[in-house]
Formats: C-alpha cells, sequence, structure tokens
C-alpha cells in the first residue's frame, strides 16, 4: 500500500444530546494516500461533513465525542493527543477550506492581513522556532529540534539550511526575522494569490472580504490554505455554495492547483459530477457508514454496492431522455434508532434477511474488482446485476 | 469604499450635527422641569423666608417664553443659578467634573479589563459550569444596588484590603498644582510617585465598586455576540490555521463580537453616572454625583433647585456624548459601514 | 369522518385542545428550567418571595413575631434568635420590618414596571406598526420617538430623583417619578420588536388575504411581541426595585418607620449614624433588596436566553446548537407555529 498521509481506522463519532447519545459516524476506515484525491459523496446527513471537521478536531467536544478508533496522521494518533496540541499539527500538516465564501474570511480584516497570517505562521515553523516532529506527537515548543525531512518535504521546502536555525535561538528574534521581514512576506502572499489565478493582486491587498465577490473569497481562501503548504488539504463542499459558473471556474482551478502542488486532498461533496473530475479514490457514506470505497473510476463504471448504483442512477444526466427520473424509494434513516444490520437494507432491492441482523456488513474487498475497492454488502458480487 | 479620512470627517459631523436638536431638547426638558413645579416653590425652598418665596413666585408668572428665553441665555453666560445659601453652580461642577470624569474612566476600564474576558470565557464554556459562574458574578453585581454596594465596600472590604474610604488624598490639599484636577493623572504630571500611589488606593475601592455594579451589561452583551461569531466559518478557519485557541477567541472572534458591543457603551455611560451619586457621597468622592446628592435634599440636606436642574443637564449630555461616541467607534470598527 | 371528501378544501389537521397545548406548555417550560439550573433557582425564589408577600399581608402572626410597629424595649441589639437581624435605634425589630416592606416593594415595582409596560408598550406598537410617513400615524410617531430620544438621554435614576424632589415624598409621588422615567424604554423595545415582525413573510401574507389591520396586530404582531417583552419585564421588576430603593435611600421615598420600605428603612439607619455604628442593620433590608432583585434578575436572564432562538437548541436541553446533521430525536413539545389565516377569516366573495 502506498504511503498514506492519513489513515482513518475505525473511527466512530457520537453526539451527546440531552441525555441520549447518537452516532454520527459509525467505524469508517479509510486512507488518503500520499498524493492523492480522496473523494467523500454522500447525502445531507450521511455523516461526511462531521467526519470532515473531525479529522483536525475541529468539532466542538463537549457535544461531540470520539467514541472509538484512531486518525493516524504522519504517524500520530490524533484522536489519543490532548485536543490543545491540535493547533500545532494544523495549518501546515492538516488544513481545511470551507463551504460559505461568504463567512470563511474574518469580516474585519483585510484580505492582506489574513493571507499574510497563514504564510507567517508556516515561516515561523519553518524555521524551527516551533518544532513540528513527525514521528512523535507535538510536544513544548524545542527550539533545538529540526523537522524530521521526508520525501515529501524535499518538494514542499520544508527544509531550511542548518546554520540559520542555529542561531535563531529566541523566538522573538526568529519572529523578527521570519515574520517580521514585510518585503518577503507580501511577495509570498502576491505568489499565492496569483497561484489561485488571480490577477493583479497588489489590487485587493487592501480590500476586506465583502467587497469581493464569492469566487473571488473562495479562491482566497484557496490560497490562504495552501500558502501554508499543508500535507493534507481537507475541502468541505468547497464549491456548493457557488453559482454553478463560478463553480466551473473554481473547479478547474482546483484541478490545476492538484497537477501543481503535492497536497493531498480530502474532497468532501454531494455533487457526484464535481467529484468525478477531481477524484482519484471515492468513499460513499450512507447513514454514518462507509458503503463503498475505491478508485473513482472503477466505482463510477462498476459500483459494488446497492446504494451507490441507485445514487448513480438516480442522478440525471443529458444522455437519458426516456422515462421518470428515478429516484430511491423510503427516507433516510434516522441516526438516534438505525435500522438494524446493514442501514441500507429497508430500501435495497437485494435485500435478504441476513441484512437485517446485526452486524452491519463490513467493509470488505470485493472479488473480481480492483485491488483496494472496498464494499460493504454482503451481496456486493450481485451488485452489477441489479437492472 | 467610503472609508477615506475625508468620509470619516463626514460621517463624525453628520452626528455632531444630530445632537444638536437633542442636546436643545434637553434644555427644553430641564427647562420645563424647572417650571412645571411653579407651585411647589415651597417645596423647593421650604425654610425659606416670605420674600425668597415671593421672589420665586415672581419668577415663574412671567411670559412662558420670556422666562424660556432668560434661562437659555443665562445657561450661555455660565450663570447656572445658586443655591439656597446663594453658592453658584456652575463654579461648583466644573470643580466636581474631573473629579466624576476620573472615576467613570476607571470604572470604565476596569469594566472593559474584567467584564469583556469573562464574557469570552462564558461564550466559551456556554450552558456549562464557566457560564453559570459568570453569570452569578455578573448578576449579584447588578443586583446590588449602589448604596448597598458602597455600604458593605466602605465598611467592610476597605479595612479588609487596607484601602482608604473616603476622598481623593489622604490629606488635602496635595503638594502640586492641580492641572486636569484628576487626582491620579495630577500627581503623575507632578512626578510625584508616592501621592500618585495614594491616590490610585484612593480611587481603587469607588471604581471598583461602581464597575462590578455595571459589569453585566458588557459581560452580557459580550457573551451573546461571541455566541454568534464562535460557530462561523472563519473563527473554524482561523483555527484551521494553526493559530492557538487563545489568539482565535481574542483576535478573530472578540474582534467581531465588540462591534454589537460598543452599541451599550451609551446605556452603560447613564448606570456609571447614575451610580456616581451615590458612590461619590458615601466615599467622598468630591466629584458632580456628591454635588447631585446633596442638591437633591439627599441626608436631609436643604434641595438645591439650580444645581440639580444643572447637574441632570450635565448627566443627560454625558450620555448623549457616550452613545456618540459608540455610535463613531461602530462605524470604525465594522468595516462594512460605509461612512458617506 | 363519514361522507365523501369532495366538500371542497381539505380540513386543517386537528390541533390539540387548549387544555392540552397549556399542559404541554408547562411541561416544556419545566423541562427548559431542568437544564438551566440557575435560572430555576431564580423561579423557585421569586414564588418563594410571592409566597411569604402573601402570607405577610393576609397572616402576618405566621412569619414575623413583632407587629409592624410594635417598639420593643431591646435597643439596638445584634442579630440574635430573638431579633434574627437585630433591632434600631427606637427598638423595631430590623427582620420584621422587613418583611413587612416586603409586599409594598413588591406592589411599587410591579406597579412601575406594569404600567410603563402597558403605556410605553402601547405607545412603541403605534410607533412601529402605523408609522408610515405622511399619514396621521406617521406624525405621531414622529413625535413619539423624538420625545423618547430626549427622554432617554437622560440616566433613569437621576431623572427620577429630580421628579421626585420637585413632587414631595409618598407612595403615589414615587410610582410616578420613576414611571415618568422608565416608559420610554418599552417604548424603544415594542417599536424594535414591531418593526422586525412588520416585515414577516406571514404578516404580508396575512394582509394579502385580507386580514383586517387591527386582527394583524392583535393575532401575529402581539404574539411576537410578547416574548421579548416578558423578558425584559421579569429584569425590569428588579432594576425598578433598585431604583426605587435608591430614591428611598437618598431621602426621597417614604418615610420610615411610618412606612415600611427597604430603601426608607437604608436611608433612615444612615441618617441615625446607625450603619457605622451597628453595621448589622444592613443586613435586613439589603439582603431583601439583594435577594428579591437577583432572584428576579435571575429568572429574567436566563429567560432571555433561553428565548433567544440562536442560543435556544443548546440551553433548552434538546439539542446540540452546533452544525452538525442529525435528526432531532422525537420529543412531544408543544410548538406554536405561525399561524396562517384561517379559512374562516377569508373573504367571503367566492
Amino acid at each position: 500500500m502506498t504511503d498514506a498521509v492519513v489513515a482513518i481506522d475505525n473511527l466512530s463519532i457520537d453526539y451527546v444530546v440531552g441525555a441520549g447519545r447518537f452516532r454520527a459516524v459509525s467505524e469508517v476506515t479509510l486512507e488518503v494516500p500520499r498524493g492523492h484525491v480522496v473523494g467523500i459523496v454522500g447525502e445531507t446527513g450521511c455523516g461526511k461533513s462531521t467526519l470532515a471537521q473531525a479529522i483536525p478536531r475541529l468539532l466542538p467536544e463537549p457535544p461531540a465525542t470520539i467514541g472509538g478508533g484512531r486518525i493516524l496522521f504522519e504517524g500520530t494518533d490524533l484522536v489519543q493527543i490532548p485536543r490543545w496540541k491540535m493547533p500545532a499539527i494544523r495549518g501546515t500538516g492538516i488544513n481545511m477550506i470551507f463551504q460559505e465564501p461568504l463567512n470563511s474570511l474574518n469580516p474585519a480584516f483585510r484580505i492582506y492581513d489574513q493571507v499574510a497570517e497563514a504564510v507567517r505562521i508556516r515561516k515561523l515553523r519553518e524555521s524551527g522556532a516551533v518544532a513540528v516532529r513527525r514521528n512523535e506527537p507535538p510536544g513544548p515548543f524545542d527550539y533545538s529540534r529540526r523537522p524530521n525531512p521526508t520525501a515529501s518535504d524535499a518538494w514542499s521546502g520544508k527544509i531550511v539550511p542548518g546554520g540559520a536555525v542555529q542561531e535563531a535561538v529566541h523566538r522573538r528574534e526568529v519572529d523578527r526575522r521570519a515574520g517580521g521581514d514585510r518585503a518577503a512576506l507580501e511577495k509570498d502572499v502576491l505568489d499565492y494569490l496569483r497561484l489561485v489565478r488571480i490577477n493583479d493582486p497588489e489590487t485587493i491587498l487592501n480590500l476586506y472580504p465583502h467587497e469581493l465577490s464569492g469566487g473571488m473569497r473562495q479562491r482566497i481562501m484557496i490560497a490562504m490554505a495552501l500558502s501554508e503548504k499543508p500535507s493534507l488539504l481537507i475541502a468541505d463542499e468547497p464549491t456548493s455554495a457557488l453559482d454553478v459558473t463560478i463553480q466551473a471556474q473554481v473547479l478547474t482551478l482546483m484541478k490545476e492547483l492538484i497537477e501543481e502542488v503535492n497536497t493531498s486532498i480530502l474532497f468532501i461533496s454531494h455533487d457526484l459530477g464535481v467529484i468525478a473530475e477531481t477524484a482519484d479514490e471515492l468513499g460513499v457514506m450512507y447513514a454514518g457508514k462507509l458503503v463503498e470505497f475505491g478508485p473513482v473510476g472503477d466505482v463510477f463504471s462498476s459500483p459494488r454496492h446497492p446504494y451507490t448504483k441507485a445514487l448513480l442512477r438516480a442522478a440525471p444526466t443529458r444522455y437519458k431522455s426516456d422515462g421518470p427520473l428515478t429516484s430511491i424509494p423510503g427516507n433516510v434513516p434516522n441516526l438516534s434508532h438505525p435500522p438494524s444490520g446493514c442501514r441500507f437494507h429497508p430500501r435495497c432491492p437485494i435485500a435478504r434477511p441476513v441484512c437485517k441482523v446485526d452486524p452491519s456488513p463490513p467493509l470488505l474487498a470485493v472479488e473480481g474488482a480492483a485491488a483496494n475497492h472496498r464494499s460493504a454488502c454482503h451481496f456486493a458480487k450481485e451488485v452489477p446485476g441489479i437492472p | 469604499m467610503g472609508r477615506s479620512p475625508s468620509d470619516l470627517a463626514v460621517f463624525i459631523g453628520k452626528r455632531l450635527v444630530q445632537l444638536v436638536p437633542v442636546l436643545f431638547g434637553i434644555i427644553v426638558l430641564t427647562f420645563v422641569f424647572t417650571h412645571i413645579s411653579v407651585t411647589n416653590c415651597a417645596v423647593w425652598f421650604p425654610h425659606a423666608s416670605k420674600s425668597t418665596l415671593a421672589n420665586c413666585q415672581a419668577q415663574f408668572s412671567k411670559p412662558i417664553v420670556d422666562q424660556f428665553w432668560i434661562y437659555f441665555v443665562n445657561l450661555l453666560h455660565g450663570d447656572w443659578g445658586a443655591s439656597v445659601a446663594g453658592s453658584p453652580v456652575y463654579p461648583a461642577i466644573a470643580a466636581g467634573l474631573p473629579a466624576t470624569l476620573e472615576l467613570v474612566f476607571a470604572s470604565l476600564f476596569l469594566m472593559i479589563v474584567v467584564g469583556i474576558p469573562l464574557g469570552v470565557i462564558a461564550a466559551q464554556s456556554a450552558g456549562r459550569w464557566g457560564d453559570h459562574l459568570v453569570r452569578i458574578f455578573y448578576l449579584t453585581g447588578w443586583a446590588t444596588p449602589t448604596y448597598l454596594g458602597a455600604v458593605i465596600a466602605a465598611i467592610f472590604l476597605a479595612p479588609y484590603f487596607g484601602l482608604p474610604s473616603h476622598g481623593e488624598y489622604t490629606s488635602s490639599p496635595p503638594p502640586f498644582p492641580q492641572y486636569t484636577h484628576m487626582s491620579v493623572l495630577d500627581a503623575l504630571l507632578a512626578g510625584n510617585l508616592p501621592w500618585a500611589v495614594d491616590a490610585f488606593k484612593h480611587l481603587l475601592l469607588p471604581a471598583a465598586v461602581l464597575a462590578f455594579i455595571n459589569m453585566g451589561i458588557a459581560t452580557r452583551m459580550t457573551r451573546s455576540s461571541m455566541l454568534e461569531v464562535i460557530p462561523l466559518d472563519y473563527v473554524k478557519s482561523a483555527r484551521m490555521k494553526g493559530l492557538s485557541e487563545f489568539w482565535v477567541m481574542y483576535k478573530h472572534a472578540l474582534r467581531n463580537s465588540l462591534i454589537t458591543t460598543t452599541t451599550v457603551l451609551g446605556v452603560t455611560a447613564g448606570g456609571l453616572l447614575a451610580g456616581t451619586v451615590v458612590i461619590e457621597e458615601v466615599f467622598g468622592w468630591p466629584g458632580i454625583g456628591a454635588y447631585a446628592y446633596t442638591a437633591i435634599g439627599g441626608g436631609g440636606a436643604a434641595p438645591n433647585f439650580d444645581g440639580a436642574v444643572a447637574v441632570v443637564a450635565v448627566f443627560a449630555v454625558g450620555v448623549v456624548i457616550a452613545n456618540l461616541i459608540a455610535d463613531i467607534l461602530y462605524g470604525l470598527l465594522d468595516p462594512r459601514v460605509d461612512w458617506r | 369522518m363519514s361522507g365523501p371528501t369532495s366538500s371542497g378544501s381539505p380540513r386543517p389537521p386537528p390541533t390539540a385542545s387548549a387544555g392540552r397545548r397549556t399542559w404541554n406548555a408547562v411541561v416544556g417550560f419545566m423541562r427548559v428550567l431542568r437544564a438551566n439550573p440557575l435560572t430555576m433557582a431564580g423561579f423557585i425564589i421569586v414564588c418563594l418571595i410571592g409566597v411569604v408577600a402573601l402570607i405577610v399581608v393576609v397572616a402576618p402572626h405566621l412569619l414575623t413575631p413583632y407587629g409592624p410597629d410594635q417598639l420593643t424595649t431591646d435597643y439596638n441589639l445584634a442579630p440574635s434568635w430573638q431579633h434574627p437581624a437585630g433591632t434600631d435605634g427606637i427598638g423595631l425589630d430590623i427582620y420584621s420590618e422587613t418583611l413587612y416592606a416586603l409586599p409594598l416593594d413588591l406592589a411599587i415595582a410591579f406597579a412601575i414596571a406594569g404600567a410603563a409596560m402597558i403605556g410605553g408598550g402601547g405607545l412603541g406598537l403605534v410607533a412601529g406598526f402605523w408609522d408610515r410617513p405622511g399619514t396621521a400615524g406617521g406624525w405621531v410617531s414622529i413625535v413619539v420617538l423624538r420625545i423618547t430620544d430626549i427622554f432617554l438621554a437622560f440616566p433613569s435614576l437621576i431623572l427620577a430623583l429630580a421628579i421626585a424632589v420637585s413632587l414631595g415624598r409618598g407612595v403615589w409621588q414615587l410610582i410616578v417619578a420613576i414611571l415618568l422615567t422608565w416608559w420610554p424604554f418599552y417604548v424603544r423595545l415594542v417599536r424594535g420588536e414591531t418593526l422586525a415582525v412588520k416585515h414577516l413573510p406571514y404578516v404580508m401574507a396575512a394582509r394579502a388575504a385580507g386580514v383586517t389591520e387591527g386582527r394583524i396586530v392583535l393575532r401575529h404582531v402581539l404574539r411576537n411581541v410578547l416574548e421579548p417583552v416578558v423578558v425584559y419585564f421579569t429584569l425590569d421588576v428588579g432594576t425598578v426595585l433598585v431604583t426605587l430603593s435608591t430614591i428611598g435611600f437618598v431621602g426621597l421615598g417614604l418615610v420610615y418607620p411610618s412606612q415600611a420600605e427597604w430603601g426608607s428603612m437604608m436611608s433612615y439607619y444612615q441618617n441615625a449614624g446607625l450603619i457605622t455604628a451597628q453595621p448589622w442593620t444592613v443586613l435586613g433590608p439589603g439582603v431583601a433588596i439583594f435577594v428579591t432583585v437577583l432572584a428576579f434578575s435571575l429568572l429574567g436572564d436566563g429567560l432571555r436566553d433561553i428565548l433567544d432562538p440562536r442560543s435556544r437548541r443548546v440551553l433548552a436541553g434538546t439539542g446540540t446548537g452546533s452544525s452538525a446533521t442529525h435528526e432531532e430525536p422525537p420529543v412531544p413539545v408543544a410548538e406554536d407555529q405561525g399561524e396562517l389565516p384561517t379559512a374562516t377569516e377569508a373573504p367571503a366573495s367566492g
């Protein structure tokens, strides 16, 4: 198996509601291979956003708790470390872009200040003033250590000449050198704004977010996130709130960036078309469970789970001009009382008595399909036969 | 977009212009009050001689417009009337105003420095024990009548903490020229450190009591606006950049909450000024609050009619100016406000 | 029931009876209280205070060992079992006097807040609803607003003090003095809420359906305005009480000991120099005011949070308040659905 940037192992996320608990994400296992784009699709309420926000421990943890499993990021189990240690991993390790461009940028600060803040954080960490050790949980700042170089670091430029680091003992001094050099900072900011295809970025530096369009704001969000050169970028429905034309532009941008930049991406969306265009691997979620996972081409051409098949069939295409739109009969289950056994069985065309029996079917490799094509269906082999 | 320095001048200018009718309304209203109680010359001057009473009645029997004109002109000339004993009102108020301002600013400072972080803490632990504790704290302040808090502080807390409970300085008058008549400031300007510390100690308890009682508004407002801001995506973005929770809260979230919090500045000003009446009386602070207390007849003193009216008007002007400042601050803090 | 369903428009779903809905509301309220311990504490104390006030009015001997003007021969005693709050210079038992003052203080506070709410609220409703420029209502609105703004410039305590001086001492003078400074708050509050509600889609829908203006005001606008006003009123009782007792303290309220009132009690002790000499005298009226105002404030403050739709889910104990997508577990809570005009209100023609 290729080296995975993040490996989620049997992760469950619970919400404590009043007296009860309910499980928003149930025992999900998936990996994001380094340099790949992994898409997660599912209907509203299937738990994909919860999963996405849980990876960097962004969910507010009094109502939400991690009910089990591990999140392995660069060798560290993010579930085990206390939440206050997460800021060291966020930004340069894992970063995230959100859905609403309206709300994603701070309305009180200018564009330059916001992007520069991100760049400054990266520079501080690169210079070794804030050490992020790769194979151990982040601890108190230790100025004498440098990040362990790995193969991907060579591209991302995280390795800094040693001599400069040894001299920078005092954080304040490094502050002034790495973060305080305004000209270098400004150049970086402009570079990243150009990277997201903003022409004449000098003109927008002093503007406030409310003075820019949604598409522009989303590009700036992407620039801000990429400027920290994260190993993993989580994109939580980044194009869902945009107009269709702007959506197309931003998508094209993202596809180009994926080629140019070596960041691995976890792309959450409810739009199958978007995922089809951008992802290398695809995971399908239903009612909190990951029901299918595999290379995107394989999953689209030969789905091995009844839900995936029904989803693909329900999506209207230009080519189908006969017959009414097909929809999946029934409703998404109430997660506080999920169906026993396989959660999809009440709506599944090939459900058998065994499907009602707990535990729900595990995510297993499918015979006759690609190596990492997995499905959580007892009868995955029969799915291609469903009309 | 409408936020250049010249636009700012227009923004402030417009509001200053809007002040004028309100100020005029205040003057008219205070005039109305003084002349409503025509029949109460006896109430205002209960022990006055017949001639004083006759004088009083005579004044009130001229036509209303004439009376107002006389009143208005006198105001502008600095003749704000006099007390029964004859001491003129204007110099007394001018002398006491800086002391009251010092007290109010000190309280405001404490309210901001203590009240706002408490509001942030309450928002961060919404519905849990941190929130409850903060709520008990500010509601306790809110529920304590000013005089009760002042009396308890002066009688019980002062000896306990070794703080003085009377006056601006331990011995008067201070051995340096009083340029501003604000005790701590004067001492600092004169470079006299021991006196500055002494003045500070005298300022501490009254300002603390005044702040404690009025803190509720600021804390509450901060708490509710933070609760609105914290779930927004840009706070999550700030977290994802790798900033520590402290900076996420106090730089990104608070900066936006403050926009709505400044709007309560005007309400706070009213409460602070009203509180000075009792606080200055109990702590012997020589400001216009204490002057108001005696002018109104507190503690059995002879009511000083002109003085009372003048103080009420001054306080009203203070509130109006505080609202003006709050309005301007709001325009400055929220980048979405167009100054034109 | 019987008969074909060809009778025209479909029947609206049956709503619960008024009794059932009230019960649901009470149950919901109780659950909300349990989720907010501080608010519940405030509610319990307020109820207790009400009960105590009732007892003092109806059967005072149950709680107070001494009559209202009963002079004992124990002067200036510290708190003891016989005199829980001590006695003052003329032999009155402070604890008893404090209790006797309770109904009067409460009554005055409620009277002022209530009158301000009704008067100021009414003005605010008019100023908010019928404020189209050019109409009679528009002129009234402008005048009301200007006057309100000017009144609001004065700190209410100071203004009340000044008015109290010119009116003299006595219960009615006290009420009028504070009332004159209190009504503007309600005008502003109710006007703001009315303006917000006026433009809600369902109000416009009601108008389009032909519902008369008066009915719209009563059913739709008033209902929505009522919630924040009730919350404000609860908090206001506390604030009025503080103002009222401060006026008493300054020496302008009622005369003690002929009329028992907490503020005038404190003023009496202050003038007699008792507070410095015998500090426990503060205990009686001071603690009483503090506890009463705190209770009303806890209740009002808690209610304000509970009724605020943004924090409603967190504090009402039924949701998480987060942006997680999940379905709410089914719970029987009486929900007030904004009502669209029913068939009976539609115009009679066609």
